[in-house]
């Protein structure tokens, strides 16, 4: 058995470099990134290090991947049940998830290196990434599941702070703010989640909760309310958290606006970690999803599926690169709660859970690597936008390498790592639910269109006019590319169910060629498409656009959902509410009270006819007054 | 000499030192000498407390002491403190230092401004050490009587307005308090023997139920009043933004705990089962103070009227969590009050500070602020986090007990009202960020702005004094939970009956 | 001699007569220049007098219970000659002008002269003794209040009490002979005996009560308070504001508890509607009031409406309240007036805003006026304090409280125009404030002897205590 107290400086060390790079980072100039990156390098060689320990050592006893407690703390006691702990948790996704999240951060704090070269605030920038990278160790490794909740905040409140790095630029200032709005919506949905399951479980305790034959599945499944068990509403409302951070529809507005910040940032928080939060979330409370509610699982499944498309959608006719990419995250982790979706629980059941794990895993990879790329892009074209480039492979050789491999992988192409991932996704949806399967089938013929086109318009059709010939970029960002690549082509081979599933009991995943040849020809398809439409500049996409003019301005428009949350806030929260509520307070409330004073004054105005000065009043007065008194006292004396 | 009565002969000594002062560089030296000292016994008292607690001292208050004051009424001096009264202490004496350092460059009528300042800081000690009904009112009345002075001399704006309005409204306040107290002395001993006004006694006995129907609401709005109390909060958005930095950051910061503190101290200890009966009125106005301040704040464009109005929320938090009547929201309850007490003092330091820069209050003014006064804006910031509830900030600490606590809460309408509640933190999100939003980010408006200097060594001295406690609780609550301990089980037990 | 010793227990009056004679001799031996003379003279005669008065003296009575004396008359006879004092102290400065120094004795043998009416009111054990008291305190005053006989506010003010107080006094006589008609019995003891409720001693007592009420300012039957007030000379109205209503107060609260206990319920109905009454109605025309005089005089007179909510309880807690707050209200108002009388005297200003920006030029005065507000309105931790919260005890201790209530919320009101004086001096500017001046050794002694009651009479709960162990209940 082997003492898992290491773990703790995996989230120590990022926590240590933001109050280092705080407090003095700015006496400490470049240096600042070299020491943020050579931190976040210790911590990733030592999650490796437990990463193997765990699945290779220690983690599994007698055929089942165990729960280990590597660290625990009580860190604030409410009630006599209920206590918040701070604490490090391993099993199989935890330990995953500390691969994915130090291996990615490492990889972005280098390549930031180099992006972020002479950028005011240099060292501010890696403060923040390394709150960050400590906020979502803190994250995956929680042992409660209000320790998560703790950590979700601090994470939304960096990636805030990421957003508005360049706080000087309003459009960044707008959107680190509705992101941050946005998500904390949900996290109250989150928040109200934890209360009504910790009334109903007494227990933040995620291995309470998951305990499949414990107390805690057991209750909750009688007590109802409109239909659904007070456990399913507690878990929709959990899971609208989860949608918040991972941008699933309704709250997805928020995400392509955060490609305000550097895009390192995008590529880390908005891409690889952050974002499958959600997912990670729902995959950590999977038995009590799958086993007390399962409408919960399904409102997953939809909520996922939708997503994805409405996103593909978008995403083919948006021109902003990182918009984009932003899109097609959405889509991708739309997949992976349509795998959590239509999975069950235990063995080839939960072929989606693990497929979704899986694909989480792949995708961090590639699309960390797209964001990076697309960043060097920007470096060296100088703008966002695809129609202002062209022709780059040219100039950008080794960009456009990965850059292409990662569209390869993205679209499914055989061999490559998402195909595998993907493909059991829609394997395991075909098995459940075949309205998800046929759309995800679709979703998956866009998604290999709109990375073409967008592949095409940067490195093959027309070459504008630049203003300065690009340049590849510096060793500092092109090694994070190579890096990347790499693993995204052969993440894929990893026997993922070997590790993850479930119920932390390996099992045995083939791939179906029955399903995977259809999904691999509509991939392709997509990929003719785009070619054909993009490989030269010809007239073609307008004509398309033209054709169904109305449908395309309305996806272009993003389907008018900014202009619908505009109105919510502006007209409806600002408008109708807080103004009303500061005039009634101003004019009604403090009316009364300045009425009452008005009233006092009144009176005393009104009664100044007494004081005539006239004796002879007086006299009338003291007399007529002492005779009323005695006839008062008398009626009072006979009643 | 018992080391409570130094909380009040320290001020006492410091006035006197204060009126023999010549210049106003004196003046604030020995202002700032006299509540260091305080702040030092404060710190000692923390520790004397937490050492004798673990040394296994049970008593219900420390340091009790009791001398009598007038016999034929049985009033007494009667001093002594729980953790919870510890924890007020403490406050009281960061905020009043922090105070200090906020308006090291008043300079008219420096040596007054720092008298009566210290005066109301005296009468809030007085409040919190006390243990007798009538003292408690007295120093209450203390409390806030010189706050008129302290805005219609010192204040801006439509100072004599607000500085009345304040003053009235509280006192109406205490007059309502000081019928509910004499109806209390009168019924204190119900079954014969002396009439009391000593709290621990009074606890002991049980107020007949009739005589609580009357006396509790008057009780309890009477220190509601100062609790900012959903309607009777309206003295506060106006109190506050006519008064002096440093006026306002003791007044929301220490000031409006008194009534929380006076609501469950006296109101609920005393007269539990008129609690219990009529704990939902109050409930309900709380849940409206919490949504409604947050609401409010909002709309406002004066940075100190969106902090007043926080304040009625957060305040309105403190009741709403006292009356779920469980150790849990109770405890949550402590942890706002102080909590911000510390947050609300920091935020308004800062207006003052930037006031003093910019010359304006009012947000729409202002913008970009960040790059010319990076600390200033930083601290905002991350009052700003403390305030929307950010863990490792005290205010989270402080929210989540109150929710959780009062989630537990077996009747479905304290939870749904709870629920309620919770959506304040969505809320103050979006105030907070839309002030740092306009304020702070974003290209500098004016171009006069851009000459501006950072906060001086006085002023880094006042909002460090706030951000530590602020930070220290947020990391590590536990040891203010120890510190309030058991503090809650007397009232606790009160209020048992109503079956946890 | 045995006989002659017993009269000692009429010490104060007999003393005070041999005063008011050696000053009227000492009136007629001094000329011109010289007379200016009597004012210390006068002064140091009287502390004596005041000093005499604690000697311990045996209780008792003479001429066949007509008068009698006991530790709580003494008392309030001391606590009436603390007033009178201090009224002398400050009155000194403002009879050393030009146009008083020919009058400078008659200020004194007046003031005297009502004091020995007041005392023996005190004292009266029968009402024939207590109506004579009473004349000899009132009438005299009347000319006081008609001192400065150049203005004519202050002849008017004269001719105004007189002739209501005569008008009272007729009223007052006709309770009392209906009394004694009913009764038989003009002994306070007696008619307690034989007291009840029929109609026509129920009229009795409302005559006898409006006729008191109007020594007292009480709504209805306070009206002519105001004018003579503003037109008398300040020391006078103060003296009028303070002394004279402090005697009435003492006297009408003893007659309660003894001769009218049985009727109780009676009373405590009519003391209920006045004391509203008279709390709300003076509030409400003090907060108009410009001038600081009429200010004071409705202010008193709101006061006198706190002072029922001690009596309205028969209760032992209920005098001494009332007493101990006679005590306070002395000091206090006593201050406020010493105040205005020092600024009138120096500048002849006595409107309200004639005051802004008092305090940057007179801090002390300015300090002082804020102290005697502060106690008059009932805020901690002076003495006004305590004597309002006794006052509102007695009246909870017997159930009234829903009176406390209306009487608190009456506070606001009066701290309401309190605070306007305070905001005058402190908050206020002005362009040509009230210029910096230095008083006189008498003023600042005067007012000195003010604050210092304000702060100890509070604190010092001996002093609360000793008339509470003297004082008695129904």
């Amino acid at each position: 058995m082997i003492d898992f107290t290491y773990t703790l400086f995996i989230v120590l060390i990022p926590m240590a470099m933001f109050l280092l790079l705080g407090l003095v980072g700015h006496k400490m100039k470049s240096f600042a990134g070299v020491l943020g990156t050579f931190g976040l390098g210790v911590s990733w060689i030592l999650s490796i290090i437990t990463a193997y320990q765990y699945f290779f050592v220690a983690g599994k006893i007698e055929g089942v991947y165990q729960k280990i407690i590597g660290f625990n703390t009580v860190w604030l006691h409410l009630t006599d049940k209920l206590h918040i702990d701070m604490g490090i948790l391993l099993d199989p996704i935890s330990v995953m998830m500390l691969i994915v999240v130090t291996t990615v951060s490492f990889m972005v704090h280098l390549y930031s290196i180099g992006y972020m070269k002479g950028e005011r605030g240099f060292e501010r920038f890696f403060a923040f990434l390394s709150l960050f990278t400590f906020s979502m160790l803190g994250l995956v490794v929680a042992t409660n599941i209000f320790q998560m909740y703790i950590f979700w905040e601090l994470v939304g409140v960096s990636s805030y702070l990421l957003i508005g790095f360049y706080y000087q630029k309003p459009s960044a200032v707008a959107a680190s703010k509705k992101a941050f709005i946005v998500t904390r919506f949900a996290d109250l949905g989150f928040l109200i989640g934890i209360l009504i399951l910790s009334f109903n479980t007494k227990t933040f305790d995620f291995i309470a909760l998951t305990d499949v034959n414990g107390a805690a599945i057991a209750t909750g499944a009688g007590a109802s309310f409109l239909g659904l068990s007070v456990m399913t509403w507690s878990l929709i409302f959990v899971f609208m958290g989860g949608a918040g951070k991972s941008a699933m529809f309704p709250f997805h507005i928020w995400l392509p606006d955060a490609m305000e910040g550097p895009t390192p940032v995008s590529a880390l928080i908005h891409a690889a970690t952050m974002v499958v939060a959600g997912v990670y979330l729902v995959a950590r409370l999977f038995p009590i999803y799958a086993i007390s509610a399962p409408e919960g699982l399904m409102v997953v499944g939809y909520i996922g599926c939708f997503s994805s498309l409405f996103a593909a959608i978008i995403a083919c006719t948006q021109f902003d690169i990182k918009r984009v990419l932003a899109y097609s995250t959405l889509s991708q982790i739309g997949y992976m709660m349509v795998g959590l979706g239509v999975s069950g629980y235990g063995g080839h059941e939960g072929l989606g859970y693990m497929a979704s794990m899986f694909h989480l895993f792949t995708h961090a990879m590639f699309k960390a690597l797209l964001f990076l790329g697309a960043g060097a892009i920007i470096h060296a074209a100088h703008s966002n936008y695809m129609n202002e480039m062209g022709g780059l492979r040219k100039y950008l050789p080794i960009t456009h390498i990965t850059f292409l491999i990662a569209c390869l992988t993205i679209s499914g192409v055989p061999f490559l790592s998402a195909f595998f991932s993907k493909d059991e996704i829609l394997t395991a949806a075909y098995y459940h639910n075949r309205i998800i399967f046929w759309v995800e089938l679709f979703v998956a013929g866009l998604t290999a269109f709109y990375m073409f086109r967008l592949y095409f318009r940067i490195f093959w059709n027309k070459e504008p006019q630049y203003h300065h010939t690009p340049r590849e970029s510096p060793l500092t960002m092109t090694i994070p590319l190579i890096f990347l690549a790499i693993a995204s082509i052969f993440a894929g081979y990893i026997p993922f169910s070997k590790f993850v599933s479930s119920d932390s009991v390996p099992f045995e995943s083939e791939i179906e060629l029955g399903l995977a040849i259809p999904s691999v020809i509509v991939g392709l398809l997509g990929i003719l498409i785009a070619f054909v439409m993009y490989k030269k500049e010809t007239s073609i996409p307008d004509k398309v656009a033209a054709s169904f003019r109305f449908f395309y301005r309305w996806a272009y428009n993003k389907f008018y959902f900014d202009e619908l949350y505009l109105f919510v806030t502006k007209k409806i929260i600002f408008r109708y509410i807080s103004k009303p509520v500061a005039w009634f307070d101003r004019y009604v409330v403090d009316g009364t009270m300045n009425g009452i004073s008005a009233m006092t004054n009144y009176m005393s105005y009104q009664i100044r006819g007494f004081q005539s000065g006239q004796l002879q009043q007086y006299a009338f007065v003291f007399v007529s007054g002492a005779i009323g008194l005695a006839l008062v006292i008398m009626y009072l004396l006979i009643h | 000499m018992n080391i409570l009565s130094l909380f009040v002969i320290i001020p006492i000594l410091t006035i006197f030192a204060l009126m023999a002062t010549k210049s106003f560089k004196q003046a604030r030296v020995v202002a700032a000498i006299g509540m260091g000292i305080q702040l030092i016994t404060a710190a000692v008292l923390v520790f004397w407390y937490l050492h004798e607690r673990s040394a296994g001292n049970t008593a219900e208050m420390l340091f009790y002491q009791s001398h009598v004051w007038f016999e034929s009424l049985n009033i007494c001096y009667t001093v002594g403190v729980d953790g919870i009264a510890v924890a007020m202490i403490a406050l009281t004496s960061i905020v009043v230092f922090a105070g200090i350092f906020a308006s090291w460059d008043v300079e008219f009528l420096t040596k007054e401004f720092f008298i009566s300042l210290i005066l109301l800081s005296s009468g809030v000690f007085g409040f919190f050490i006390s243990l007798d009904l009538f003292t408690m009112f007295l120093f209450y009345e203390v409390a806030v009587i010189p706050m008129y002075l302290l805005i219609g001399i010192w204040g801006s704006g439509p100072k004599e307005y607000s500085a009345m309005k304040l003053t009235l409204m509280l006192m109406s306040g205490s007059a309502l308090l000081l019928v509910g107290l004499l109806g209390i002395y009168f019924n204190s001993a119900p079954t014969g023997g002396a009439l009391t006004f000593n709290i621990l006694d009074i606890s002991k006995i049980t107020i007949p139920i009739e005589a609580q129907r009357f006396f509790f609401p008057l009780t309890f709005v009477g220190f509601g009043v100062l609790g900012a109390l959903f309607p009777f909060h309206t003295w506060s958005p106006d109190g506050h933004a006519s008064a002096p930095t440093a006026v306002s950051m003791l007044h929301a910061g220490v000031l409006m705990k008194l009534g929380g503190y006076g609501c469950f101290r006296v109101a609920m200890f005393l007269m539990p089962e008129a609690a219990n009966e009529m704990a939902w009125i109050f409930i309900i106005l709380t849940t409206i103070s919490v949504v409604y301040g947050a609401f409010g704040a909002i709309a406002q464009r004066d940075l100190k009227y969106i902090n007043a109005y926080s304040s009625v929320s957060h305040c309105g938090l403190v009741l709403f969590a006292l009356l779920m009547m469980n150790k849990t929201a109770m405890d949550g309850a402590i942890i706002q009050m102080v909590s911000h007490g510390l947050m609300t003092a920091l935020f308004f330091a800062l207006i003052g500070m930037i006031y003093g820069r910019t010359h304006t209050r009012m947000i729409n003014e202002m913008g970009g602020l960040m790059k010319v006064m990076p600390f200033l804006a930083v601290v905002y910031v991350i009052a700003g986090l403390a305030s929307l509830g950010l863990p490792g900030l005290s205010g989270f600490v402080a929210e989540m007990t109150i929710f959780v606590g009062s989630f537990q809460h077996p009747d479905i309408f304290h939870r749904v009202c709870t629920i309620i509640a919770c959506s304040s933190i969505v809320i103050t999100a979006v105030y907070i960020l839309r002030v740092v939003g306009i304020l702070l980010l974003g290209p500098i408006t004016n171009d006069h702005y851009l000459h501006l200097d950072d906060a001086k060594w006085y002023e880094r001295t006042s909002t460090i004094a706030l951000i530590l406690p602020i930070a220290g609780i947020g990391l590590a609550p536990l040891w203010l939970f120890n510190m309030i301990g058991d503090s809650l089980a007397p009232i606790i037990n009160q209020l048992s009956f109503i079956g946890f | 001699m045995m006989d002659l010793e017993k009269y000692l227990l009429m010490r104060h009056e007999l003393i005070l007569t041999l005063v008011t004679l050696i000053i009227l001799i000492a009136e007629l031996s001094v000329k011109g220049e010289n007379s200016r003379r009597i004012r210390p003279f006068s002064i140091i005669l009287f502390f004596i007098v005041t000093a005499a008065g604690f000697l311990p003296l045996q209780e008792g009575s003479l001429f066949g219970g007509m008068y009698q004396t006991t530790g709580l008359i003494t008392l309030m006879k001391n606590i009436l000659n603390i007033g009178v004092l201090i009224v002398f102290i400050q009155s000194y400065n403002w009879l050393g002008t030009e146009e008083n120094k020919s009058k400078v004795s008659e200020f004194f043998l007046l003031i005297l002269s009502t004091l020995i009416g007041m005392d023996f009111m005190i004292s009266s054990g029968d009402f024939l003794m207590f109506y004579i008291g009473l004349e000899l305190a009132t009438i005299p005053i009347a000319s006081l209040a008609a001192y400065e006989r150049t203005k004519t506010k202050s002849a008017e003010a004269g001719i105004k009490l007189i002739l209501s107080s005569a008008l009272s006094s007729g009223i007052l006589l006709y309770g009392i002979s209906m009394i004694y008609g009913t009764t038989g019995s003009i002994y306070f003891n007696e008619v307690a005996e034989v007291f009840t409720n029929n109609n026509l001693q129920i009229l009795a007592f409302i005559f006898f009560f409006a006729g008191m009420a109007f020594k007292i300012s009480i709504v209805p039957f306070h009206l002519w308070t105001a004018d003579v007030y503003e037109g008398a000379p300040i020391n006078v109205t103060s003296y009028l504001s303070v002394i004279s209503k402090g005697a009435a107060v003492f006297i009408f609260i003893i007659v309660l508890f003894t001769v009218f206990r049985t009727v109780i319920d009676i009373w405590q109905n009519v003391i209920y509607i006045t004391a509203v009454l008279t709390m709300t109605v003076g509030n409400l025309f003090a907060i108009r009031q410009k001038n600081l005089k009429r200010f004071l005089a409705f202010s008193s007179i709101s006061q006198a409406g706190f002072i029922f909510l001690g009596i309205i309880g028969g209760n032992k807690l209920g005098m001494a309240s009332v007493i101990y707050f006679m005590l306070v209200y002395i000091f206090s108002n006593l201050g406020a007036f010493g105040v205005v009388a020092a600024i009138a005297n120096k500048t002849g200003k006595e409107n309200m805003d004639d005051y802004n920006g008092l305090y940057l030029t007179n801090p002390n005065l300015s300090l002082l006026m804020m102290l005697a507000l502060f106690s008059l309105a009932g805020i901690p931790p002076v003495a006004g304090f305590f004597g309002k919260f006794f006052l509102f005890t007695a009246a909870a201790e017997k159930g009234f409280y829903i009176l406390v209530l209306i009487a608190v919320l009456n506070t606001i009101i009066a701290l309401y125009y309190y605070l306007l004086v305070v905001k005058a001096m402190f908050i206020n500017k002005s362009e040509h404030p009230i210029e910096r001046f230095k008083s006189d050794f008498y003023t600042r002694l005067g007012l000195l002897i003010c604050a210092a009651g304000i702060i100890v009479t509070g604190f010092a709960s001996v002093i609360f205590e000793y008339i509470r162990s003297l004082s008695f209940g129904i």
